[in-house]
C-alpha cells in the first residue's frame, strides 16, 4: 500500500513538473547556454533536473521549432549551446500567461480550502 | 594510453550508442560526452566516484531510451474499441471452434483425449492468431491515422438507447438462447458430420438426400451466429437492438433454406430389407409428410420469431433502465 501511494505521487510528481520544465528551459534560454551550462543555471534558481530529461527535452524542443542550437568551441572543447528561436520567442508569452493564469486559480482553490 | 576512467566513458558511451538510432547517434554521444567532461572539469572524481556517477546517470539503455520517440502499437484512445473489437472477434470464433472442433468430435470420437488435446492446442493457436490480426489492424490503423467513423463525429442522438428493464430481465432468456443454440449446434455435428445415412438394428437404414450436405454448413453457420448473438446481448443488453436485426437477418436466411428444402422433396430414402414394398412406400410417405410438416414450421416459426424482432425494435417497452444509482432519467 505504501509503495503504491509512492508510486502514484511519483507518477503525478512527474506529470506536473514535465510541463513546468518545459516554461523553466524556454526561459531560460532567452539567453544562450549549452547543455551543462543551462543545467547549473536551472540548479541555482532551486529547479534540478537531471540529465536525462534535459537533453531529450532540448532536443524534443529543438524539433518542435522552438529553439535553435550550434556546436561551438569553447574553453578547448566543443559544446552545443541553445537559444530560444523565432517561434519560441512568440509561443513562451503564451505559456507564461497560461502558467500564471493556472497558478492564480490554483492559488485561489488552495486559498479558499483553508 | 587511456586512463581508468578514460576507459569508462568510452565504454559508457559506446554502450548508450548501441541502443540509439544510427542517424542521431554522433550528435547525442557527443553532447553527452561533453556534459559529462563539463561535470569531471568541476572536481576531479575517484574511480568510484565516477563509477557511482554513471550509475546515478542510469543504464545506457535507459539513458538511450529518453532519446526515443513515444511510440505505442496502439493509439490509448482507440484502447476501448480494441478490447470490445477483440472480445466480440475472439467470440465469433471460440464459439464455433468449441462446437466443430470440440463438442462436435468429442461425441464421436472413440479418443476423446485426443480431441481435448487437439481443441487445447487449436484454441491457443486461435487465440493467438485472433488477438495478432486484430492487434495489427489496430496498429496499421494508428500508424496511418486511420479515423474511425461514428467516433470523431458522433451524435447524442445516435447514442444507444438505455436498455429497459424488461431487456435487462430478458437477458436470462438471451443466455438460456444461447445454451440452446450450442447444444442444438453441436447435435447438428455430432449427428450430421459427413453422414449420408443412418444405420438401424434390422438392417433398417435412413439414406439422406443430397442436399442435406448443402445445407449443413448454413444451418449450422446460422445456428451458432444466433448463438452468439444471444450471448452478446446477454454480456451487453445495451446491445438488444444489434440482436434483434442479427435474428431478422438470420429468420430470413433459415426461412429460404426451408423454401429451398421443401423445394428439393425427396428428403430421405429408407432400406428396410424385411418390409414389403408395400409398407415401405407407406413408412416413406409419412416420413417425408413429417418431414414437410416440420420445415413449414420452421418457416412459420422464423416468421414469427422475426415479427416479434421486428415489434422489439418499433417499440421498445418499458422505461429505461437507470444505469447510476441516484440519477433519475
Amino acid at each position: 500500500m505504501e509503495q503504491r501511494v509512492t508510486n502514484t505521487f511519483d507518477n503525478i510528481r512527474l506529470e506536473l513538473r514535465r510541463g513546468c520544465l518545459v516554461i523553466a528551459v524556454l526561459a531560460q534560454l532567452r539567453s544562450e547556454h549549452y547543455g551543462y551550462a543551462l543545467r547549473k543555471a536551472l540548479e541555482d534558481q532551486a529547479l534540478e533536473i537531471d540529465e536525462n530529461t534535459l537533453y531529450p527535452l532540448l532536443r524534443r524542443l529543438e524539433a518542435q521549432g522552438l529553439l535553435v542550437s550550434e556546436w561551438r568551441e569553447e574553453e578547448k572543447r566543443n559544446k552545443r549551446f541553445y537559444r530560444l528561436s523565432t517561434a519560441g520567442e512568440q509561443v513562451l508569452p503564451d505559456l507564461l500567461e497560461e502558467w500564471r493564469q493556472m497558478n492564480s486559480a490554483l492559488e485561489g482553490i488552495l486559498g479558499a480550502a483553508k | 594510453m587511456l586512463t581508468s576512467q578514460d576507459d569508462l566513458l568510452a565504454r559508457y558511451l559506446h554502450a548508450v550508442q548501441f541502443w540509439l538510432p544510427k542517424s542521431q547517434q554522433r550528435d547525442i554521444i557527443a553532447e553527452l560526452a561533453e556534459d559529462l567532461h563539463s561535470q569531471l572539469a568541476e572536481r576531479p572524481l575517484t574511480d568510484d566516484e565516477f563509477v557511482a556517477l554513471l550509475k546515478k546517470r542510469g543504464s545506457p539503455m535507459q539513458v538511450a531510451a529518453g532519446y526515443l520517440p513515444d511510440q505505442r502499437l496502439i493509439n490509448p484512445a482507440m484502447m476501448p474499441v480494441y478490447r470490445l473489437v477483440l472480445k466480440i472477434t475472439l467470440l465469433w470464433v471460440m464459439l464455433p471452434l468449441l462446437v466443430i472442433v470440440f463438442a462436435g468430435p468429442l461425441l464421436t470420437s472413440a479418443h476423446p483425449g485426443e480431441v481435448i488435446v487437439g481443441f487445447w492446442a487449436e484454441a491457443w493457436r486461435t487465440v493467438f492468431t485472433v488477438v495478432g490480426i486484430v492487434t495489427v489492424v489496430f496498429a496499421l490503423f494508428d500508424r496511418y491515422n486511420v479515423k474511425i467513423r461514428g467516433l470523431e463525429d458522433w451524435n447524442p442522438r445516435k447514442l444507444p438507447r438505455v436498455p429497459t428493464h424488461s431487456e435487462i430481465a430478458a437477458r436470462w432468456n438471451h443466455l438460456a438462447g444461447c445454451i440452446f443454440g450450442m447444444i442444438a449446434a453441436i447435435f447438428w455435428v455430432y449427428f450430421l458430420w459427413q453422414r449420408t445415412a443412418f444405420s438401424f438394428p434390422g438392417g433398417v437404414r435412413i439414406i439422406l438426400g443430397p442436399f442435406w450436405k448443402f445445407v449443413y454448413w448454413p444451418v449450422l453457420v446460422i445456428t451458432l451466429t444466433s448463438a452468439s448473438a444471444d450471448l452478446l446481448a446477454f454480456l451487453y443488453p445495451c446491445w438488444a437492438q444489434v440482436r434483434s436485426r442479427v435474428r431478422i437477418a438470420l429468420d430470413a436466411c433459415l426461412l429460404i433454406i426451408a423454401a429451398i428444402v421443401l423445394r428439393a422433396g425427396n428428403w430421405i430414402e429408407i432400406d428396410a430389407p424385411h418390409l414389403s414394398p408395400h409398407d415401405l412406400a407407406a413408412v416413406m410417405t409419412w416420413v417425408n409428410l413429417s418431414i414437410q410438416i416440420s420445415l413449414v414450421a420452421t418457416a412459420l416459426i422464423a416468421c414469427l420469431d422475426a415479427l416479434i424482432e421486428v415489434r422489439r425494435l418499433l417499440r421498445p417497452s418499458g422505461r429505461p433502465h437507470t444505469p447510476i444509482a441516484g440519477v433519475s432519467l
